[in-house]
């Protein structure tokens, strides 16, 4: 319980500093890159890392729903941070200071769009 | 980010360790404000809970004040709800689109619905996908309840078995009205693509009386690719190493709001003389198909319909080397194997919705079949045609409250059959009105029963009297039984029912008049889930009795130049048992194996015998492998078929007798797919150990003789084959 309150109030902390991008960091399997995403629920995670997977250059997704945190671990010969941040928007989603494409944000599902979760979470 | 949301949470976070197993009450609603009656209340993923009382109230204590809890409710959308407090809640609950649709769908891999009384499978696209080829008479193999068998070395066609019984016992139905039975009884699989199917419902034992008389064995209903919620275009190519090519389109739209539209089209060729063991035979025929339909489906709040036509023609050539396409069959020097089918049906769907009571419901399923069947064996013609109507009307509704439900209904059947083989005409009509009453008690969770009674009069055989009776308990949440017992009837066609006989010299003698097929089904089983550290293993066991008053026997012991047809005169029965395991290792591997038993005899020429072609023992190993989002695929299946014992041959020259039981074989098939955003390609192997029936043809070089036959098959007459595809899909 204790270690809860330590996260929560940890996660407080951090959300009041000034948030900056991520630079890319090298890992086994090429580069490991952190994106904050608009993502807002579990449709959205789907809808980013089932296309994310696809592109070329691709090795691993995963989209925390609670940070919005996207982490992409990717060959740096294939594509770049950039590419991939300008895929996110594509797909309908803001990727750290890139603005989503505003057409495909219009075709996601009404749960994806802003305000759908308000403050409860739900 | 807001501030408050964090004060909360650590506010919840500090009363939740003060209140332990909260007690909480409320009541459920429909729309309009009524009480909802014996409507379910739980503790999210416990066996904790409650049903509510006459006036739709609920009190329960929650073991952990921090679940969410489940209402549900028959007929209305199942909510979940994060009860933050003690209440007391109103919980109002919307009425279920899918209120009139008797079948589960979802989108991956085989299923048994838990909470269904009747013991029935769903194979969905995904565990579709995973054989690539071509129909539904293909698209059981990773399926370990149906077998398929092929029928004879000339026709190149499958038939299906259940609990060890030929396919003719099995109810095959499409969307829930009759398909697959009739003059296309034998080919008919083929005549459904694969790539139209969404999604296939196995049922074995005795089915449900709403659908009629006449699954004794087991019921399959195919559910095709809806107008509504389809990809607006999905393509499909296929090409195997035969020269077999397929082309499949299929597009969904939506027209208005209300009204959608689905179009699924189909066509294969294969046009290469297959001859790989040499026997001047080609090990399958040449065939082109040419298969449309278009529905339309119109989705109201009280009223949903759908009208939709398919047209289907195929063609196929086979026989001995140099046969083609049109050559007339009773002149050519070759000996020739001709089918030429074409099918129209006009079939639709009619439901009455009462949205405030979405618990009751009126549908009329209904559907008009035309069947023209050309064909040739040997220099023998035989030509069928048959005219269907069908018709069924449901009512349901509860009696008091959920507990007590029930449908009921009547039906009618109309079939006129004409056929001609050599000199002799066959026709007879078959009228049959038919009324039903269904009616189930599903207290809970735990029990439930379903007792149905259906009385159907036949002008030619007089009354059908069809009782069925399923019930399921239990145990926990991880441990169920069900229990199955009904009645079930058919009337036979026995040329098309032995159509892999025409081809050999075999003469039909029909020593009797013919009565219609009576069997009683009995059986069940017992589904388990094993936890074993965090790893699950899914359990399936079952048993089933069969047991025929009478039978037709197709007889081709007695003599090896005939076939003989007659009613069964002693016993005649099918015991089968099977078990099955399923095993999903982690994220990426996932493993089924299965062991069947079969113990089918029937009475032949006064004499209790093992019936030919059934492996009294079989195994089944399936092994997958998925990435994330389907990325990359790859399935494998192993199949071991015990001996079978084959038609005695004991009066032809020693030069042509075949041995009394076959070897045991393995089969397997193989496939890996690639997946984009835009769909997949796939690779795969059939047959990949190349496991081939050696000399399937007796005296091949001498097919106008005495002593040809080329129906005694019971293992793949082609080796390998190998096959690659693409898909395409474009979403909405």
């Amino acid at each position: 319980m204790i270690t809860k309150i330590i996260t929560t109030l940890t996660l407080l902390l951090f959300s009041l500093a000034v948030f900056a991008q991520k630079e890319p960091v090298k890992v086994d399997k090429g580069y490991k890159v952190e994106i904050k995403t608009s993502a807002v629920c579990e449709m959205c995670k789907e809808a980013i890392e089932s296309d994310l997977v696809f592109e070329k250059g691709v090795k691993e997704v995963n989209l925390d729903v609670d940070t919005k945190i996207l982490t992409v671990v990717y060959k740096e010969k294939k594509t770049s941070a950039d590419k991939i941040r300008k895929r996110v928007t594509e797909v309908g989603y803001h990727a750290d200071d890139m603005k989503r494409d505003p057409e495909a944000y219009d075709n996601l599902p009404m749960c994806c769009k802003d305000g759908a979760h308000d403050d409860d979470g739900h | 980010m807001n501030f408050t949301k964090y004060l909360l949470t650590l506010l919840s976070l500090v009363s939740t360790t003060l209140l332990m197993g909260q007690t909480i009450s409320g009541m459920v609603a429909g729309q309009n404000h009524e009480p909802l009656i014996g409507a379910t209340v739980l503790e999210e993923n416990t066996q904790n809970g409650i049903v509510t009382d006459v006036n739709g109230k609920f009190s329960f204590k929650l073991n952990n004040p921090e679940s969410n809890i489940v209402i549900s409710y028959t007929g209305y959308e199942t909510k979940t709800l994060n009860p933050d407090g003690s209440g007391p809640f109103h919980i109002m609950l919307s009425p279920s689109e899918e209120a009139l649709d008797e079948v589960v769908v979802t989108a991956s891999s085989t299923f048994m619905d838990k909470l269904e009384s009747k013991h029935v499978e769903v194979i969905t696209a995904g565990e579709l996908a995973k054989a690539a080829c071509c129909n539904l008479s293909e698209s059981f193999e990773t399926n370990a309840s149906v077998d398929v068998s092929y029928t004879d070395a000339v026709s190149g066609a499958k038939t299906i078995r259940m609990l060890g019984l030929d396919g003719r016992y099995v109810q095959i139905n499409k969307e829930n009205a009759p398909h697959v039975r009739g003059l296309i009884g034998r080919y008919g699989l083929s005549y459904v693509p694969g790539t139209w199917i969404q999604s296939i419902d196995v049922g074995k034992g005795a089915g449900t009386v709403v659908n009629g008389y006449e699954s004794m064995s087991g019921q399959l209903n195919v559910e095709l690719k809806k107008p509504e919620n389809s990809e607006k275009l999905y393509l499909n190519a296929y090409i195997n190493s035969f020269g077999r090519v397929e082309v499949n389109a299929n597009h969904a739209t939506n027209l208005t709001d209300k009204w959608s539209t689905g179009l699924l089209l189909h066509t294969n060729y294969l046009g290469t003389e297959i001859d790989g063991n040499d026997d001047g035979f080609m090990d399958l025929p040449k065939s082109r198909q040419i298969n449309f339909m278009n529905r339309y489906k119109y989705n109201g709040e009280r009223l949903k319909s759908q009208i939709g036509i398919q047209i289907m023609r195929d063609e196929k050539a086979g026989g001995q080397l140099g046969y083609d396409f049109g050559e007339d069959f009773q002149t050519s020097p070759e000996y020739g194997f001709m089918n030429q089918t074409t099918r129209a049906e006009v079939f639709g769907k009619v439901g009455v919705l009462f949205p405030s009571k979405p618990y009751q419901g009126l549908g009329f399923i209904y559907s008009g079949t035309f069947t023209d069947i050309d064909a040739g064996f040997g220099r023998d013609a035989y030509s069928g045609k048959e005219k269907t109507l069908y018709g069924n009307l449901i009512y349901q509704n509860i009696i008091g409250n959920s507990f007590h439900q029930y449908k009921a209904g009547v039906s009618l059947l109309y079939d006129d059959f004409d056929e001609v083989y050599a000199d002799s005409t066959f026709a007879r009509t078959e009228v049959v009105p038919g009324a039903y009453f269904e009616y189930s008690y599903l207290p809970g969770d735990d029990f439930s029963l379903i007792l149905g009674n259906r009385v159907d009069f036949h002008n030619l055989y007089g009354a059908f009297y069809t009782p069925r009776l399923h019930t399921r308990y239990a145990f926990n949440e991880n441990t169920a039984i069900r229990l199955a017992i009904g009645r079930g009837y058919r009337v036979g066609n026995p040329l098309v029912e032995n159509i892999n006989s025409l081809v050999s010299s075999r003469q039909f003698v029909v020593t009797e008049e013919l009565d219609p097929e009576i069997s009683w089904n009995m059986g069940g089983s017992i589904t388990s889930t094993l936890h074993i550290g965090n790893k699950k293993v899914d359990l399936v066991g079952d048993y089933f009795y069969t047991s025929f008053e009478n039978q037709l026997i197709y007889d081709m012991d007695q003599n090896s130049s005939q076939v003989m047809i007659y009613n069964l005169d002693g016993q005649s029965y099918a015991h089968s048992f099977q078990v099955e395991a399923k095993y999903q290792m982690n994220e990426f591997f996932g493993f089924k194996t299965a062991y069947k038993y079969y113990d089918v005899r029937t009475t032949i020429d006064n004499q209790l015998r093992r019936i030919p072609y059934i492996s009294r023992d079989r195994l089944f190993l399936n092994a997958s492998y998925a990435t994330r989002y389907d990325k990359w695929k790859a399935d494998a299946t192993l199949q071991w078929y015990g001996t079978k014992r084959l038609p005695s041959t004991n009066d032809k020259p020693a030069e042509f007798q075949v041995s009394k039981t076959t070897p045991d074989f393995f089969l397997l098939n193989a496939q890996v797919s690639r997946g984009f955003r835009w769909g997949n390609i796939y690779l795969g192997a059939e047959n990949l150990l190349s496991f081939k029936q050696d000399n399937p043809i007796i005296d091949a070089e001498n097919p106008f003789g005495n002593d040809f036959d080329a129906s005694l098959v019971w293992a793949p007459i082609a080796g390998r084959v190998i096959y690659a595809g693409i898909k395409y899909r474009i979403e909405r």
